[in-house]
């Protein structure tokens, strides 16, 4: 069973121009509108041939999705599809400075479990992180359109630093709001 | 064939007859069965009019009982009267303490599965064909109503269900002789017999307190599009552990002690008469008659109190779907009730100043699930060709595989939206390995002991090579049930294994075989006409679309060495319909296909093209 030939690149998919800083709404539109016509639902009375297909075709639509939707995600596609290497077992940073700042991040983050205003120093932990993934998004962006692809990917490996941090700070969150 | 017929918006298919399909709600407590007619839903009752369908199911020496005729049993004969099942769907042995009341009986394990079966007067039996026993009867009921065999069938499943639990509802369904046409999810079910999907566009939670499980859904809709942006819950937590909670009042108050089995079928019996009544009232009698009988009184406030806990359990459960969701309480529209539980006075108060909102309770909130299921059922059966309503789910529980140190590598986060595939690549980590072991789970948790193990398997023979060389390529696939399936191959040296997955706690191809062949009443020749009549409709079915994409745009996307290929195997088998034996026309079917693959994937790329040729020009202009 060979699966449509689809040569186009996930933002052809959508309609959507290459780009970091993607219309979401207007991501989610297109997605919808594909899954409209190609969601397994449509195809219940068909031959197994066509539901097949149709499995394949829904699932690489949100496939697709799913990398444009997460900005890291993004960032590495992007990349990706401009030609850049991606060592997939280089997945760390020399930049100690950077390491440092994450190690601090963290120690904060458990620090902040038993004390008294955990919820507000939660807070202020997030708005810092939101900030630095601003940064970091711009830096990307800037560095990919000046075609520097390595140190773009720099800047994406840092942005997967932070949301990895923002994933357990929201975890933090849920259990303190538990108690 | 009909991704050969992709029609264009506002224009169908050919007309067809009106099918016969219907909903199945197959709970823990009770399963209803409903269906639309004259485009109402509606929850079709049994001879005596009742529309509920206790899930207890009596095994006797001779025959099977399902419904009320079993409960009835429930107290004289429990050892062979099996109730909340569900509990028990997709589960293992050492899942045994979290099963409830059907922690009562006696398990045995047997088979190549190690499923666990509940043994009875009438034999054993699993969880599975316990269900088909409740789907059989539903089924029955529903084609005696509506007077024809039905086309298929749409079953509720709780969003939060994993992998082993949809395929154990799938395998009931199997067994049951139903033509699953697709697992909903109860929530999504919901907020459609809700009609939601014709209001405005909007974020609508589902809070859904059932017998024996809890789910809470955020679904967002647009045009008609409902999508599930997360779904949490509790899949042992529902109405159940209300009264086991009422039933440990009762003993403490009465000073009961060596409870056996049918003195504590009557407790909770008791318990439940008593919960149902401080609906309506303030207090409630208790009355447990036997021959250590006690009665006495419970208010409203001391039956809160107890309970309070239970629904602090299921809000916290909201805030984390909200979060998930990544929306505030003060985004939701419509908060929407589900399940006989949400009748209790504590949980509509405590869920209403939870959302701030005033939560929808108007339609029964028992049936609510199956008349949103039915229209699902009755739009799947091709019965409106005109709806656009269509209903995206995600994964409800990340899908993973393990990795050195029993650690669980995920491969598909939940709350992605399915059906998926996606694959990771693996190697080996000694030098001359042949071969891979490789163990897929389902959880959030990271260590693999902490997730539900879903199946183990091995890739074997690949050619050695050192450490770290050999690049295996594991690939998993979400259909739109929320099953999965996974594959596995050594890219290098091409060395593939197709491996179908099974849950651990699901039955094998085989049992299953083993268990339709034992419940099979017909002759063999029966099943051979059948199988015959099927391929012609098949085949019919391929002819009428081949005929006409060709007639569309054979010309503009096939060359005419391509298009005389595909003729010549249509021909053949156009002409060998009326003679040719159920095998043969499987293949010549086969052929057809396979003949026109090429053209159907450029007509589907054709049609993507079309689709996004509405898109403004500088939305895709490369800047």
């Amino acid at each position: 069973m060979q699966s449509p030939d689809f040569s186009q690149n996930y933002f052809e998919l959508f309609g959507l121009r290459p780009v970091f800083d993607l219309d979401l709404a207007g991501l989610h539109d297109a997605q919808r509108r594909l899954q409209a016509s190609y969601h397994p639902d449509r195809f219940v009375g068909s031959t197994d041939q066509d539901k097949r297909l149709s499995v394949q075709m829904a699932s690489h639509v949100n496939q697709a999705y799913e990398t444009l939707r997460d900005p890291v995600k993004r960032s590495r596609y992007l990349l990706e599809i401009n030609g850049a290497r991606l060592p997939d077992d280089s997945e760390t940073t020399s930049d100690t400075a950077f390491l440092m700042e994450q190690i601090e991040l963290r120690e904060e983050l458990e620090s902040c479990r038993h004390a008294e205003d955990a919820l507000d120093r939660c807070d202020r932990i997030e708005t810092r992180l939101t900030q630095r993934a601003d940064e970091l998004a711009g830096e990307f962006v800037d560095r990919f359109e000046a075609k520097a692809f390595e140190d773009a990917l720099e800047s994406s490996r840092k942005m997967q630093f932070i949301q990895r941090i923002q994933q357990h700070l929201s975890e933090l969150q849920y259990e303190l709001e538990e108690c | 064939m009909a991704l050969l017929q992709i029609s264009e918006p506002g224009e169908s298919n050919a007309p067809h007859q009106h099918r016969l399909a219907v909903g199945i709600d197959l709970g823990t407590t009770n399963s209803l069965v409903a269906t639309v007619r004259s485009g109402e839903a509606l929850c079709l009752p049994d001879e005596q009019g009742r529309k509920l369908l206790p899930s207890v199911v009596h095994f006797g020496e001779t025959e099977v009982l399902v419904g009320y005729e079993a409960q009835a049993r429930q107290t004289s004969d429990p050892l062979n009267t099996v109730a909340s099942v569900k509990r028990m769907m997709g589960r293992g042995q050492r899942d045994l303490k979290h099963f409830g009341d059907i922690a009562l009986h006696h398990f045995v394990t047997s088979g190549d599965s190690g499923v666990p079966r509940i043994r009875t007067g009438g034999g054993d039996f699993s969880a599975v064909e316990i269900s088909s026993e409740i789907l059989k009867a539903l089924a029955h009921r529903a084609a005696d109503s509506l007077g024809g065999d039905l086309a298929g069938v749409v079953i509720t499943v709780p969003a939060y269900f994993d992998d082993a639990q949809r395929q154990a509802t799938r395998d009931a369904a199997t067994l049951a002789g139903l033509n699953l046409f697709r697992l909903l999810s109860e929530p999504t079910a919901a907020a459609v017999a809700y009609g939601l999907d014709q209001d405005n566009d909007g974020l609508i939670a589902v809070y859904d307190l059932g017998g024996g499980t809890f789910d809470i859904s955020i679904l967002h809709l647009n045009k008609g599009v409902f999508e599930v942006l997360a779904t949490g819950g509790d899949s042992s937590l529902g109405g159940d552990d209300m009264d086991h909670l009422l039933g440990d009042w009762i003993i403490r108050q009465a000073g009961f002690t060596d409870i056996d089995a049918g003195q504590a079928r009557r407790i909770l019996l008791a318990a439940r008469a008593a919960k149902e009544a401080l609906t309506k009232q303030e207090s409630a009698e208790i009355r447990v008659e036997h021959e250590s009988a006690w009665s006495g009184t419970i208010g409203r406030q001391e039956f809160d109190d107890l309970i309070q806990p239970l629904v602090r359990k299921t809000l916290s459960a909201c805030r984390r779907a909200l979060r998930d969701a990544g929306i505030g309480k003060a985004d939701i529209g419509e908060v929407v009730m589900v399940g006989g539980s949400t009748r209790v006075p504590l949980v509509q108060s405590m869920v209403g100043d939870f959302f701030e909102r005033k939560p929808m309770c108007d339609l029964d909130p028992d049936q609510v699930v199956a008349l949103g299921a039915a229209i699902q059922a009755d739009i799947l059966a091709g019965n409106k060709p005109d709806s656009e309503m269509l209903l995206l789910d995600v994964l409800p529980l990340s899908l993973g595989i393990e990795t050195m140190g029993g650690l669980s590598e995920k491969i598909i986060d939940r709350n992605t939206s399915i059906p998926v595939a996606r694959a990771q690549e693996f190697t080996t980590f000694k030098d001359g390995q042949t071969a891979m072991s490789i163990h897929v789970v389902q959880g959030e948790r990271e260590l693999v002991s902490d997730c539900r193990s879903l199946a183990k398997f091995e890739l074997r023979g690949f050619p050695p090579m050192v450490a770290g060389a050999a690049r295996i390529r594991v690939t998993y696939q979400v259909d739109a049930d929320g099953l999965l399936s996974v594959s596995a191959q050594e890219t290098i040296s091409g060395v593939a294994a197709d491996i179908v997955v099974k849950p651990s706690y699901g039955l094998t191809d085989s049992e299953i075989e083993s268990m339709l062949r034992a419940s099979m009443d017909h002759a063999r020749e029966d099943i051979e006409i059948r199988m015959l009549k099927e391929q012609q409709v098949e085949a019919d079915r391929v002819l009428a679309a081949i005929d006409a994409a060709v007639a569309r745009d054979g010309a503009s996307l096939l060359s005419e060495a391509e298009l005389t290929l595909i003729m010549r195997r249509r021909d053949e088998l156009a002409s060998a319909i009326e003679s040719a034996t159920a095998d043969e026309l499987k293949r010549l079917i086969k052929a057809v296909e396979d003949a026109s693959e090429t053209y159907v994937a450029r007509r589907m790329n054709a049609s993507v093209n079309k689709v996004l040729a509405g898109k403004k020009i500088d939305e895709v202009d490369v800047r």
